[in-house]
């Protein structure tokens, strides 16, 4: 099998163009739209990603785009007319092209640019579990660039090495990648800094400015600043990062975290608050559900394997299930989520992501740009959520062996009355061709008896089936059914109908599958390694744009506002349990049966 | 998942039959058919009896060349042959014990009487899977073995003969030394002449002995060389058939070696039996995933769009033996590999990949599909066939001999050991895809396979990803007939990592992880479905003359014009004009690909 021999860290939508010189003229169009785009990502940062990763081999096809790209300036009038939407993206922050040239003439300076990485709310939990090991992950597999640079900053007082002392906690190898374990976390460690300082002052970001200089030492500087902080802040460190401590020569970045708002106004209100400080293309919202291993296969399976071509419609598919479930609850940490709630925690963004993903259109290409235009059509096409077609849980204590699980509203940061829906169920359609009338279902909750995460494509059933009788009464049950297990132990499998071995004929169910633990052997990357090397490369594919995120406030805040406006109240299911009991009827309705709670488990 | 709950014996056409609507006559008989299994089952033995005059009448008017019809006759027991009506009468004497009571149920009795008892098909696989079966309790109370050969033995030399080659299966231990010698205990032998009608009566004689005047059912396995088919057919009809029960002869392959000498086998075969007493063996057709091929096409509604050639770029049937003829080659080099394995195994898979949704799953229906798609074939050009024969090859200090070193095989032989054909059928569905058939002997590996290659993925999003040559990355759909029983799926998919790379995985059902339980043999299902008389895996004289029909000019001209085989060593890959053949017809033969093979 002829498979593309990238380099492990580099990101996708790279990859294509290890080909491209080859290409036909094909793709000529193609190649001169990625092109501009990949400039309108930051004209600034542009000749530092040249330089700092033509050095390497890895980089090799990132080189091949950039080529292209700092060829572009000399005709910039031409393709700004024709891209107008990048380029207003551009306008602001645009070089001049001398200048662009001028960089570009560096070429002695490759090595002078430099990436730093700063962590604000450094000391949050989000920060130490995820962001710190995934950059590390990253160091050890040669992925972040030369001179790169991590900066811890939050308020409390914390000295360098204090802040190595907490991140050295948190950070460990992979199995397969033990060798120089130690040593490597130590090079890494040297190369974290900690400022301290207020969120909402510029002063302290100007402090922070100095610094970071003084690690760039003149070279060309590129900045990623994590937002890893509560959402009534954002505001004030993108205001403060952006008016004193942006990059003056290099690109400027900043990646965001959920929430981004509770509604569609405060999400409106974000973006538009956002934007004074950041161009769109500045602000990496992060979904670490798209970084996840299947979910990125998905597209994969979907337009690489002829197969699945046929099928992928209301022709063949009956019902799709997203299916999300946590074995824990609150557990003392409600106090964020009250205020959200499991829809706008789980549904609202992971799930309807994972939805616009599976059902979009084939866009043009793999470029981001393509990929989040077709999802947007996806999300609009979704007919609105109507209340009856919700059904919400909170979960109740449960002693079982002994052990007493708490209540949701026994946690203490949750108001006792609290009418938060720790559970949610939803029929969703998509009212367009190729999806007109087929449900999407999700569920997703806190405090159920599994963890996991999966896709479900139960496909009709066999029209004019031979094997009829030997289904018993109920057709449905025998259907193929894809599954796309995303967490824990990936896999993949199809359902089949097969003949049981004898000498008569019984069939039954068998699975066609994939379990990647068995075939890959190599540890798989979390999804935050990809999501900020993802970000520190400029590709946005699985970064939500505004207006994505628009579309999906519209979808669910109609039936959010009602929920709330109504008080209605949840239905409540045991700690551990499968859940309420409702989501069996919300199924019913529309002639699904969940795949995940088959008596197969 | 809902199954039906049957027994683990029943035959593969009695969970359907039963709900057949009688809307017609052949549905109505087919009712009969299933019901053997009951055997003596009141209702169906007072049918008979009641129907008996009228099915006499129809007789007369049937003619053997219309399957359908000639079905209708055979399973009164009552043979429609001329020489069953002799002995009407006879049986009408024993008939007054109709109709039967609850005790009388058990008053039917079976006898299987294998004919060429001492040979190496009887020994290795007969006696084994009629011990299985017994093992299973799938064989009725009353049953019977009879070996018949013409070296004299004794019961006991028989029983110790055979008792060499039972086995219990792994999963089915139990009481195996006392379920042995029950079963021993209820073989017997009888020697004899295969020409001598007085030979047969004594058979007949010690069979009515065993049957003790009971209903009598009697299976012949001709477990013999071709050349003396005929004779014993005459001489079992003639002398040794069932007065009042069926009579059917299981047939082994070779069904003659070109269309006329296949035609006259069927000729004569007829002149003794009719078309629906006579059970043509293809045991590849009883092999599991053979079986499973219909079920997998048939009730899985994601391959029902792919089935065709909007999606299925070409079909490979490979079939590979590690070794070659050993020393007896002598049967061989009259048939050669094409006859051997394509023309019958091979085709007959094809056949049944390839054809449409039949009506129902009764044989009939099946078959009449089958002979459809072998009559849509477009006839085998000379070029588009390269045939091979292993030469002798010294590896690791060993040396494997070549075919004409055979010493049952002339040193000038031309006849193939290997073969390699490009097939098309010519209807809507299948128009332009090649079927790529491979068979030989002596190769690398020993591998039954069905290998379907899909098309590539039009406007590929991911092209750049797969090289220069986009067929290498297509779906392939792989179903390991043997050894080692497994479906798989090739997909792409992307390499876990922060990259995109992708590679083939294969998503997989390896039936040895699945099913733990030992796969029964083929021979098992072909003869309990045989008892029971279910046809659906046996073939039809016309699907016979048509799959000859296809091959006879091919071969015709081969043995003509004298085709010199490519020459391959022993124990490799089979000769490389496979490969241009293949290339020939855009094809990649999928099992020599360079992928690992599980």
């Amino acid at each position: 099998m002829a498979a593309l021999s990238s380099i492990h860290c580099r990101s996708y939508s790279y990859s294509p163009f290890l080909f491209s010189s080859s290409s036909s003229s094909i793709n000529g169009q193609q190649f001169q739209r990625i092109n501009f785009s990949s400039s309108g990502i930051s004209k600034r940062f542009l000749p530092a990603k040249l330089f700092s990763q033509s050095r390497k081999n890895s980089y090799h096809g990132v080189v091949l785009m950039q080529d292209g790209a700092v060829a572009m300036p000399v005709n910039p009038v031409e393709n700004e007319a024709s891209f107008k939407k990048v380029k207003d993206g551009l306008l602001s922050s645009i070089t001049s092209a001398e200048e662009l040239k001028e960089t570009a003439g560096f070429d002695v300076n490759k090595d002078e640019s430099t990436v730093i990485i700063t962590v604000v709310g450094a000391s949050g939990d989000l920060a130490k579990k995820k962001i710190f090991p995934a950059l590390f992950a990253l160091y050890y597999e040669d992925c972040l660039p030369k001179h790169f640079t991590v900066f811890g900053y939050a308020r409390s007082k914390m000295t360098d090495a204090e802040l190595r002392n907490m991140v050295s906690k948190t950070l460990t190898c992979r199995i397969d990648k033990r060798e120089n374990c130690g040593e490597k976390m130590d090079q890494f460690l040297k190369r974290c800094f900690y400022d301290s300082g207020q969120y909402d002052s510029e002063e302290n970001f100007t402090q922070l400015d100095k610094k970071l200089k003084e690690h760039e030492g003149g070279r060309l500087s590129n900045r990623l600043f994590y937002l890893s902080i509560p959402p009534n802040i954002f505001i004030d460190a993108v205001r403060c990062a952006s008016m004193s401590a942006s990059s003056a020569n290099g690109w400027t970045r900043v990646i965001v975290e959920k929430p981004f708002g509770r509604d569609s106004e405060s999400s409106a209100a974000l973006t538009k608050a956002l934007k004074q400080y950041l161009e769109e293309d500045q602000i990496f919202r992060i979904d670490h559900y798209l970084g996840k291993e299947l979910v990125e296969n998905l597209s994969v399976l979907r337009f690489s394997n002829l197969i699945f071509e046929p099928l992928w419609s209301r022709q063949y598919i009956r019902n799709v299930q997203l299916i999300f479930s946590e074995d824990f609850g609150t557990e003392g940490r409600g106090g964020y989520f009250d205020h959200y709630g499991i829809i706008r925690d789980i549904m609202q963004n992971h799930l309807l992501q994972i939805l616009a993903l599976f059902a979009m259109e084939t866009p043009v290409s793999l470029d981001a740009e393509d990929i989040r235009n077709e999802k947007v059509k996806v999300l609009r096409s979704m007919r609105p959520i109507r209340l009856e077609d919700v059904v919400i849980g909170q979960y109740k204590s449960h002693i079982k062996g002994g052990i007493t699980y708490p209540a949701y509203t026994d946690d203490k940061t949750v108001p006792k009355d609290s009418l938060t829906p720790t559970f949610a169920a939803a029929a969703l359609f998509i009212d367009n061709a190729r999806w007109d009338g087929v449900p999407f279902l999700m569920k997703a909750g806190k405090a159920l008896h599994s963890k996991r995460a999966e896709i479900r494509v139960q496909f009709r059933h066999v029209p004019g089936n031979l094997y009829n009788r030997n289904f018993g009464t109920d057709l449905d049950r025998a259907t193929n059914e894809l599954v796309i297990r995303v967490q824990p132990d990936e896999a993949i499998y199809l359902k089949i109908n097969n003949k049981v071995p004898g000498l008569g004929m019984r069939l039954d169910c068998s699975n066609l599958n994939l379990h990647y633990a068995a075939r890959y052997s190599k540890e798989i990357p979390d999804a935050y390694e990809r999501l900020l090397l993802d970000a520190i490369e400029g590709e946005r594919r699985l970064f939500i744009r505004s207006d994505e995120l628009d579309a999906a406030w519209s979808l669910f805040t109609p039936v959010l506002k009602e929920l709330e406006e109504k008080k209605i109240i949840p239905e409540y299911y045991p700690y551990g349990s499968r859940g309420p009991v409702g989501a069996h009827y919300l199924a019913a309705r529309y002639n699904v049966k969940w795949g995940d709670l088959g008596a197969e488990q | 998942m809902a199954t039906r709950l049957t027994t683990p014996c029943s035959s593969s056409s009695t969970n359907f039959s039963p709900s057949s609507s009688f809307n017609n006559e052949a549905k109505l008989f087919t009712r009969f058919i299933s019901m053997p299994r009951k055997y003596g089952l009141s209702t169906w033995v007072s049918h008979i009896h009641s129907k008996t005059h009228a099915r006499k009448h129809f007789l007369l008017n049937s003619s053997n060349e219309h399957p359908l019809n000639a079905f209708s006759l055979q399973d009164a027991g009552l043979a429609g042959n001329p020489l069953a009506k002799e002995r009407i009468e006879p049986p009408g004497k024993e008939r007054p014990s109709i109709p039967m009571s609850e005790a009388e149920k058990e008053e039917s009795t079976l006898s299987i009487t294998v004919v060429g008892a001492s040979g190496d098909l009887a020994n290795k696989k007969i006696f084994p899977a009629l011990f299985a079966l017994f093992y299973e309790d799938c064989l009725p109370e009353n049953f019977t073995v009879f070996g018949f050969a013409r070296t004299k033995l004794t019961d006991e030399e028989l029983r110790n003969m055979i008792s060499k080659t039972l086995t219990c299966r792994i999963d089915k231990r139990e009481n195996c030394d006392d379920k042995m010698d029950q079963f021993l205990k209820r073989c017997f032998y009888q020697a004899g002449q295969y020409n001598s009608e007085e030979s047969f009566l004594e058979l007949d004689k010690k069979l009515k002995e065993k049957e003790a005047g009971k209903l009598s059912n009697r299976l012949f396995y001709l477990s013999i060389p071709p050349n003396i088919f005929v004779d014993v057919v005459r001489c079992a009809s003639h002398r040794a058939s069932s007065a009042n029960g069926w009579t059917r002869v299981i047939v082994e392959k070779p069904f003659g070696r070109d269309s006329e000498s296949s035609g006259e086998l069927t000729r004569c075969l007829k002149q003794y039996l009719t078309e629906d007493q006579i059970f043509r063996i293809d045991h590849y057709l009883g092999k599991e995933l053979v079986e499973n091929l219909s079920v997998l096409r048939f009730s899985n509604l994601v391959f029902e769009p792919l089935w065709s050639r909007n999606y299925i770029r070409n079909v490979q049937l490979i079939f590979s033996e590690d070794f070659g003829t050993e020393g007896r080659g002598g049967y061989f080099d009259n048939y050669g590999i094409i006859r051997d394995i394509m023309q019958n195994h091979l085709l007959q898979i094809l056949a049944l990949f390839a054809m449409e949704t039949p009506v129902s799953l009764e044989a009939e229906d099946i078959r009449n599909e089958k002979v459809k798609v072998l009559r849509s074939m477009k006839p085998l050009k000379l070029e588009d066939v390269i045939v091979g024969q292993y030469k002798g090859h010294g590896k690791g200090g060993k040396s494997y001999p070549a075919y004409t070193d055979d010493p049952t095989v002339p040193k000038d032989s031309l006849t193939p050991t290997f073969a390699a054909a490009a097939l098309f059928i010519n209807n809507a569905r299948w128009d332009g895809i090649p079927f790529l058939m491979k068979a030989g002997k002596a190769l690398h590996v020993k591998r039954a396979e069905i290998r379907v290659q899909f098309r590539h993925v039009p406007g590929n999003l991911y092209k750049r990803n797969f090289g220069t040559d986009l067929d290498k990355a297509t779906n392939e759909l792989v179903l390991r007939v043997q050894p080692d029983e497994a479906i798989y799926l090739k997909i792409n998919n992307k390499v876990p990592g922060l990259g995109m790379r992708l590679d083939r995985s294969d998503l997989n059902l390896l039936y040895r992880a699945r099913y733990p339980k030992e796969i029964p043999d083929a021979y098992e299902r072909l003869l309990l479905d045989a008892i029971e008389g279910e046809r659906r895996l046996f073939i039809r004289s016309d699907e016979l003359d048509a799959a000859w029909a296809l091959f006879t000019p091919l071969l015709r001209e081969l043995e003509e014009k004298k085709i010199f085989p490519e020459l391959y060593p022993y124990g490799s890959r089979g000769p490389v004009g496979a490969h241009y053949l293949a290339a020939k017809h855009n094809v990649r033969w999928g099992d020599l690909s360079g992928e690992i093979y599980e």
